[in-house]
């Protein structure tokens, strides 16, 4: 197994409107007059580009994610954007990373679409649940205060649609459906793995514990990263077992260049782009009341009050680098902070390692993709240099011959009564004439029609 | 009887100025925190969301003419947040229950801005209960080409801005930044107010439901309400069967504390002139 697994993730920013000091916000408040959607398919496509070429740069996985009204991440569904993932790339796991459950009138939905996408995939989905932040509240039906709970409920539902047979029915406290039976299943078995990305809090880390599933930090610094790594591995040890290093994915935007004044100067402007522009959000559009608990909001408020946090918008690029919100260097800077980060925290994988951020170009965004894949990933490679998914067999088999030689016929063949005839006749045969009616068999031994 | 589980009840910071101690009332298992002074008609205000735990001067106004009741909602002041509140429904039946339990058998009832929309939740369910209505600056009906600004999207400085048109009365009455108990107190006070009323921010059925009512209805309206536009009010009196409508000079959307003498005097002859 490699030390460590490289995600590339993208936010899919809309990077044309005002600076920062020209707005109140990138979220929420900022209109969409800015946004031209001719210069949105163009930015679009180039990001999917991004992604695609992350397959053969020889990432451990792609990640995108949901968030609204805003210009900071433009993938209101993250699942579109994954289907197109699906079909341009053969072998890499694509993370949604996730869906903001809570937000949506019915989350079977999300249970269906990551169902379509794990089957069309062969089994290459990583699904990801959020409650999604403050913002989206304000452009969704859904009020803050029934974000935990419907998070809560939207989980449950959604894992039990993919794990028990159908058709039962959800009484939930939030969502009623009376016949839960969705179709397509999910490949993965019991379903896909379960990445929670979060920002540390007890009753997440708990959550995650309790399920086994994997966490994923959002932009942090490393001493919070650690705190809540460290959380995570005692709630583990108390539930009496220890957590595999992958349950540990840490969010560090990370660019590599030729040399560290190089890496910099191309890298300054763009990662701090996406901290002090597409994080400019008011404190009255980040915790709309009601979405945290008055004891979160105490808590939090203390924090920042100590100046143990900061906003994020206030960050300045030395801050940033400081306390390894970001790493950007020389191949050998990279390595070595890398190496230090994954020792302190004790991650098994970095997602926004080596990725686009911000409005950075997409000549620079695939400069670093390339330079990263070639002078640093491979540090944290076993000597073969393959990312970990290539030395399992598929998830599912990838050929017409490979399925038939692998799971035979289905149990149930398609098979029907044909107009006016007695017998099933087994859709495989049904045009063969003499299978239809035995008395146009031509005096040889027809071949009965028969269930496969 | 019954019906509340455990809910979070937490210190509540008191203000410096108007602060009294309340009386509480334990509603179906929640404390209920009220104030009550006065004798005379029994008039009871539901406040708005926000400037809680106080005697303001105009409460006291009103308490020299009436006995005047201003009980504090699930979630502000010092009445706990039931986990399951989610709707002025609930609000109405612990408002019926409360009303009740207090022997206020027929009552005047005021409501202001959040608590105008209570008041019309409440006039709606029970109109036989009612002596007279009372809104001022109200919330909660649908006004299709002036949806006005959202209060939960205001910075608290452009909050304040917006709720007084005299700046002098605002001076008074801006938080202070460094009380950090009160900064979490008012969050969650807010938090309370989107639980009634995060979506929709109106009520479609209460404008079919307040026909029912049948006891006189005065509205009392800004001159310049920069939150809720003032023809929310001159909605509110048109749906009002006979409703009334009065405007306060020099006002914004908080006449209690802008123009107090002017606005009881007003509420103090409406309802001596309903009693006789």
């Amino acid at each position: 197994m490699n030390k460590l697994r490289f995600y590339a993730f993208h936010l899919m920013p809309y990077p044309y409107f005002p600076p920062a000091e020209e707005i109140e916000s990138s979220w929420v408040s900022l209109s969409n007059k800015y946004y031209d959607p001719h210069r949105g398919r163009v930015l679009y496509n180039e990001y999917i580009d991004q992604l695609v070429a992350a397959e053969k740069f020889g990432y451990d996985g792609v990640g995108v994610n949901e968030h609204h009204a805003n210009f900071y991440g433009t993938m209101p569904s993250p699942n579109i954007i994954a289907a197109m993932l699906v079909q341009r790339t053969t072998q890499i796991p694509i993370g949604v990373i996730g869906n903001a459950i809570p937000l949506h009138g019915n989350p079977l939905r999300v249970a269906e679409e990551i169902a379509m996408l794990d089957v069309i995939s062969g089994g290459r989905i990583i699904s990801g649940f959020v409650r999604g932040i403050g913002c989206e509240y304000f452009n969704n039906p859904v009020a803050p205060a029934d974000s935990t709970e419907r998070f809560a409920e939207a989980h449950d539902l959604i894992i039990r649609a993919w794990t028990d047979e159908g058709p039962f029915t959800w009484q939930g406290d939030h969502f009623y459906v009376p016949n839960v039976n969705i179709i397509p299943k999910c490949i993965q078995q019991p379903h896909p793995p379960i990445w929670i990305p979060g920002q540390g809090s007890l009753e997440t880390l708990q959550f995650i514990a309790r399920h086994r599933y994997t966490y994923m930090m959002v932009f942090s610094p490393l001493w919070f990263t650690k705190m809540a790594f460290d959380g995570l591995r005692e709630e583990c040890a108390r539930l009496g077992y220890e957590a595999d290093k992958n349950m540990f994915n840490a969010c560090v935007p990370t660019y590599v260049a030729e040399t560290d004044a190089q890496a910099h100067r191309e890298a300054k402007a763009h990662l701090s782009w996406v901290f002090n522009t597409g994080l400019k959000i008011p404190d009255q559009f980040f915790f709309p009341p009601g979405y945290m608990s008055n004891k979160s909001f105490r808590n939090f408020m203390t924090q920042l009050q100590k100046g143990k946090v900061k906003p994020q918008a206030q960050l300045s690029y030395d801050e940033l680098l400081k306390d390894r919100y970001i790493i950007v260097g020389s191949p050998e800077t990279v390595k070595n902070q890398l190496g230090e980060y994954v020792e302190a925290v004790g991650a098994g994988g970095m997602i926004g390692a080596g990725s686009p951020f911000g409005p950075m170009p997409n000549w620079m965004v695939m400069k670093n993709m390339q330079l990263y894949a070639e002078e640093v990933i491979p540090e944290f490679r076993e000597a073969d240099g393959l990312p970990d998914y290539q030395r399992t067999a598929p998830n599912s088999p990838r050929s017409h011959a490979a399925l038939a030689a692998q799971r035979g016929s289905p149990p149930e063949a398609a098979r029907s009564r044909v107009t006016g005839g007695m017998e099933l006749v087994d859709h495989r045969l049904s045009h063969v004439a003499e299978v239809i009616d035995p008395t146009m068999a031509g005096g040889g031994s027809g071949r009965e029609a028969s269930a496969g | 009887m019954s019906f509340i589980p455990a809910f979070e009840h937490t210190d509540v910071p008191r203000p410096a100025r108007y602060y009294t101690e309340p009386a509480f009332e334990d509603v179906l298992g929640l404390p209920m925190a009220y104030r009550r002074d006065g004798s005379g008609e029994a008039t009871v205000l539901l406040h708005g969301a926000g400037f809680t735990r106080m005697w303001i001067p105009f409460y006291a106004m009103l308490a020299e003419r009436l006995d005047f009741i201003a009980p504090e909602a699930p979630g502000f002041g010092e009445t706990p947040l039931p986990s399951w509140l989610r709707s002025f429904d609930d609000l109405t039946i612990l408002h019926d229950q409360l009303f009740e339990q207090l022997g206020l058998e027929k009552i005047h009832l005021i409501g202001f801005s959040m608590g105008g929309w209570a008041a019309s939740e409440f006039a709606a369910f029970y109109p036989r209960r009612l002596k007279s209505l009372t809104l001022i600056t109200p919330v909660g009906l649908r006004l299709e080409d002036e949806p006005g600004v959202d209060i939960f999207q205001l910075s608290p400085p452009d909050l304040m801005d917006r709720l007084f048109k005299d700046k002098t009365v605002m001076q008074e009455w801006l938080p202070d930044p460094e009380n950090f108990d009160e900064g979490v107190h008012l969050y969650a006070e807010f938090s309370a107010a989107a639980r009634l009323m995060w979506a929709p921010r109106y009520n479609l059925a209460l404008e079919r439901r307040l026909k029912r009512l049948t006891c006189p209805a005065l509205v009392i309206g800004a001159e310049e309400d920069r939150l809720v536009p003032n023809a929310m009010s001159d909605k509110f009196a048109e749906v009002l069967p006979g409703g009334r409508l009065v405007r306060i000079p020099g006002t914004g959307h908080e006449p209690l504390l802008e123009r107090p003498r002017e606005l009881a005097d007003h509420i103090i002859e409406f309802i001596t002139e309903v009693a006789q």
